[in-house]
């Protein structure tokens, strides 16, 4: 079996998600934020008269945020049914890759909560964090700070 | 499917003839073959009617091929392959059940279409939601006002269509629970049974396994749930003067023999103008017959293009069930026999048609013969008539079925030209600034403004398409007031009133939940019991009352009870006792009233599984509020407790009047906006930490936005700040922000699920710069910043 993935940075590191979740990939429009809500939630964007919610990865996973955001985008994604966007430093690559190149979560994997890791892959002597799409908006209600 | 073998297996004999057969003698043969089998077909089967005739008209004209002609022939019927294919393969219900036949008759008969299987389902579901709606109203109805001959024959009806369709779309569970329920039904027709509270709980609890089966189905399952248990209560049931347990064999024999008394015919004749002559005419088709009754159907249909059609034994109710081989109609022509014939006989599968003419005066009449008494004699003739066949058009009233999802479509279309027209404006303002002098800019700016209008005319009617009657929602509560007073063993009379008051459908959806809880509360905590209430020297028998009503761009829903009231004193005390207020202090019986919508307050003794299942009055509240609706309580010790609730007219485009604070937009409901002033900062008192103003005498409590939101703090040069006072019930609040930017008409958007919890906001809309802008939820805000205050009287 060989999956599609869609490769994108956060930070230094590299991270894919399957290309079939990602509705499509656009730059970055104003962002209107939404007080009291979670410090994942970066705001909510105009989507061709949607609002959609935009979340942050980089605060999600505690990764350092690219000093330069001149290639950041947003990634629409269709998580549970609903839209929701992410903001990724930049977005890399679409590639195939063998399920025999993906290898099972690492038991520790740093800031990052070894939930929202699917597998880790290897593409020559790259490797790439496979996210567990579904688990993003999981766990923590992303409202209810006040 | 063994029609698509046919034509698979003749598509295939053509293709192997060889080039020098196409002329030869074979191919007339191949061609007619071809021919009866299309004419086997029928759109019902084929989701592609045009290839259909196409492919008729190409054989019907030929006699011989060349290459290029069995090249498009083959070609058709390939075509024709795939579109059956897909109807066959596209529901697996339908090989089984011989495919929806009312429906495939319906599509046959009136558009000559081909139907979809999955629209035929929705159709189902539908249908079969309005029979069991109709079914509980009318049960509950029948014990109210005991046994009725009119309501009992309308339930009869309503069970009978519910079977029926459900026997065509092949939900056996549904029919096995509703034809015993039928059984049931015909035996309080003809006085067997009584109208008891059993027997309607019975026959109740037959619609809520029917809606559950329903609900399967729509959810994507088989709708073959377990019915045995009911089946099981339902044969056994006994009534006081019991009369054996119902048959539940299904089918009949295939064979019906049938004809007409003579007190019949005189009764048919009555009608038929003179110079018109009566027939009876048998049909039977061949036993492998496929869909006997959609033949059945066209050949009613065909014999009503010559006469009228005064009766069909089984009646035209019952033939899309009973599929029987024999077919019985009465018809009144001016043809002769040998055309009636010749109608039939164009139907495929008829074996066998017989024809009698018989005179109107039936004393004379040679056609009759004493033989068996009518099959249908359980059902009255007034349900047997042809006439009464045309309501299933639904073209009643002149209205049409119009899915909702199509409705929010238009809605959110609506709400995207309202945004496109804002900005249309800005950018018209922006040349008009620019190009002072310019005629296409004054052009421009005038068509915009009658482009405004239209707008607004198109707004209003896609809102009132929206509107629907209150009477939807309410609709479901005598029954579970029946359910809950049955439970709790209080004796209630629920009165509805205002039912055709008109709310968005928007609306109407999110108050049941709100609405029931507040009537179960009524009923588990408000009305007494008999007893309890003879002994204040009340009628035993409670009253709830539910009413809506227009006031103003509102619409007030109250739901009142005349029972002993809310015990405020205890209301008091428990909210002492949880900290909500502190001891001593003196607080308004209103606001003490209005503290049972505090999260986790519940004065209830005992929870009970009717109410007090820890979902309180806040999420009542919640509710409402989420949807721009404000909720009020008048209570009267002894007396009884009224809810009022004040919604808005419609939810998706309002007036809003946009703020500045901390250099990002907002909107604020003009709804709730009671005026706008410009405050001296001075003038701004502090209150035990709570900012306040004077304002006409009155104490207003101030909320910084600014604060509220951790926004950037805006300096500015002038000492005054703006306050907005908005209003929520009785209840003030100034917002206070840096500037005002005007008034807009703004589309409502959902802020999504992800986001549905943060408070202060109720929506977003997009604004003329395309940026997305928050709503306030001034409601949230209100009771945030006064509840934090507790429950002083700050208000």
């Amino acid at each position: 079996m060989e999956e599609q993935l869609v490769t994108f940075l956060l930070g230094q590191e590299e991270f894919a998600i399957d290309i079939m979740r990602v509705h499509e990939i656009i730059k970055i429009p104003a962002i209107t934020k939404v007080p009291r809500s979670s410090r994942y939630i970066e705001g909510v964007i105009n989507l061709r008269g949607n609002v959609v919610p935009v979340v942050s990865l980089n605060e999600r996973f505690g990764t350092q945020k690219a000093g330069d955001s001149h290639n950041s985008r947003i990634i629409v994604l269709q998580i549970d049914g609903k839209t929701v966007g992410i903001i990724v430093d930049q977005v890399t690559e679409v590639l195939r890759l063998d399920d025999s190149n993906i290898e099972p979560p690492p038991a520790l994997a740093g800031n990052i909560d070894a939930g929202f890791i699917r597998g880790v892959g290897k593409v020559g002597n790259r490797l790439v964090v496979l996210l567990a799409v579904d688990r993003i908006l999981e766990g923590e209600k992303l409202t209810n700070y006040a | 499917m063994e029609y698509l073998d046919s034509l698979k297996d003749i598509k295939q004999r053509i293709k192997d003839l060889p080039e020098q057969a196409l002329t030869g003698e074979r191919v007339p043969g191949l061609l007619a073959e071809l021919a009866v089998l299309l004419h086997t077909f029928d759109a019902g089967l084929s989701q592609d009617p045009t290839t259909l005739s196409e492919l008729n008209s190409f054989v019907n004209k030929r006699q011989s091929l060349d290459a290029m002609s069995r090249h498009v022939l083959v070609g058709l019927i390939d075509k024709l392959l795939t579109s059956m294919h897909e109807v066959v393969s596209a529901s697996p219900d339908l090989q089984q059940v011989d495919m929806g036949e009312e429906q495939a008759a319906a599509a046959l008969l009136d558009t000559n279409n081909g139907f979809d299987s999955k629209e035929l389902l929705g159709f189902f579901l539908q249908e079969a939601n309005e029979q069991v709606e109709k079914l509980t109203d009318g049960l509950l109805e029948l014990e109210k006002s005991g046994p009725r001959q009119d309501l009992v024959n309308e339930l009869f009806r309503n069970v009978h269509t519910l079977k029926g369709s459900s026997g065509t779309m092949g939900f056996m569970s549904i029919v096995r629970i509703t034809h015993l329920a039928e059984d049931l039904l015909d035996k309080l027709r003809q006085g067997n049974c009584a109208v008891s509270s059993q027997l309607i709980d019975l026959l109740l609890n037959v619609t809520d396994r029917v809606r559950s089966i329903i609900a399967n189905i729509q959810d994507g399952g088989t709708g073959n749930l377990e019915v045995a248990d009911l089946v099981s209560r339902l044969e056994n049931f006994n009534d006081s003067e019991p009369t054996g347990t119902p048959n539940a064999v299904l089918d009949e024999e295939t064979y019906v023999v049938y004809r007409l008394s003579a007190e019949e015919i005189a009764t048919l004749s009555a009608d038929v103008p003179e110079n018109r002559k009566m027939f009876e005419i048998s049909v039977r088709f061949v036993t492998d017959a496929l869909m006997p009754s959609v033949r059945a159907m066209m050949i009613m249909r065909r014999l009503q293009d010559i006469g009228q059609v005064l009766r069909t034994v089984p009646s035209n109710e019952d033939l899309h069930i009973e599929n029987k081989l024999e077919f019985y109609i009465v018809l009144a022509t001016d043809q002769q026999e040998k055309i009636i014939r010749d109608k039939v006989m164009q139907v495929a599968d008829v074996q066998e048609v017989s024809i009698w003419e018989f005179c109107r005066n039936t004393a004379e009449n040679p056609a009759v013969k004493p033989v068996a008494k009518p099959i249908m004699a359980a059902i009255p003739a007034a349900t047997v008539p042809v006439n009464d066949q045309t309501g299933g058009n639904g073209f009643k009233n002149q209205t049409i079925r119009v899915p909702a999802e199509r409705l929010d479509d238009l809605l959110n279309l609506v709400g995207e030209m309202v945004i496109a027209r804002t900005r249309l404006v800005v950018v018209g303002d922006e040349l008009k600034h620019n190009l002072p002098q310019d005629h296409g800019v004054a052009a421009l700016t005038e068509t915009n403004v009658y482009l405004g209008r239209l707008m607004n005319e198109l707004q209003e009617s896609v809102m009132a398409m929206r509107m629907v009657p209150v009477g939807q929602v309410f609709s479901r509560f005598p029954r579970l007031v029946r359910d809950i007073a049955r439970k709790t063993g209080k004796d209630i009379d629920l009165v509805l009133s205002g039912e055709e008051t008109e709310l968005d459908k928007t609306i109407i959806e999110a108050i049941g939940d709100p609405l029931m809880h507040i009537v179960r509360n009524a009923i588990d905590h408000g009305v007494e019991t008999p007893e309890e209430r003879i002994a204040s020297g009340k009628t035993p028998k409670g009253t709830v009352r539910m009413e809506a009503f227009h006031e103003g761009s509102h619409i007030v829903l109250t739901v009142s009870d005349d029972g002993h009231g809310i015990n405020l004193q205890r209301v008091k005390e428990k909210a002492v006792a949880n900290g909500l207020i502190e001891p001593g202090t003196e607080v308004s019986e209103k606001d003490l009233a209005d503290i049972i919508f505090l999260p986790g307050f519940s004065t209830a003794e005992q929870v009970t599984d009717i109410s007090g299942r820890g979902v309180g009055m806040d999420v009542v509240k919640k509710s409402l509020v989420n949807i721009g609706g404000l909720i009020e309580i008048v209570t009267a010790q002894g007396k009884g407790t009224s809810f009022i609730i004040r919604l808005p007219l419609t939810l998706a485009i309002i007036q809003a009047l946009l703020v500045e604070v901390g250099g990002e937009i907002y909107a604020v409901p003009l709804a709730s906006v009671l005026e706008t002033l410009r405050v001296v900062n001075e003038d701004i008192k502090s209150v035990g930490g709570q900012p306040v103003i004077q304002l006409r005498g009155n104490t207003l409590p101030l909320i910084s936005l600014q604060k509220y939101f951790d926004l950037p703090q805006i300096t500015s040069e002038e000492d005054v700040a703006y306050v907005i006072v908005v209003g929520f019930g009785e209840k003030r609040l100034g917002l206070i922000v840096d500037g005002l930017k005007g008034q807009q008409e703004i589309v409502i958007k959902s802020l999504g699920d992800l986001l549905a919890n943060v408070s202060g906001f109720s929506g977003a809309t997009i604004g003329g710069d395309g940026k997305v802008t928050l709503i306030l939820d001034v409601g949230s805000l209100i009771s945030d910043t006064l509840a934090s205050n507790g429950a002083r009287g700050v208000v």
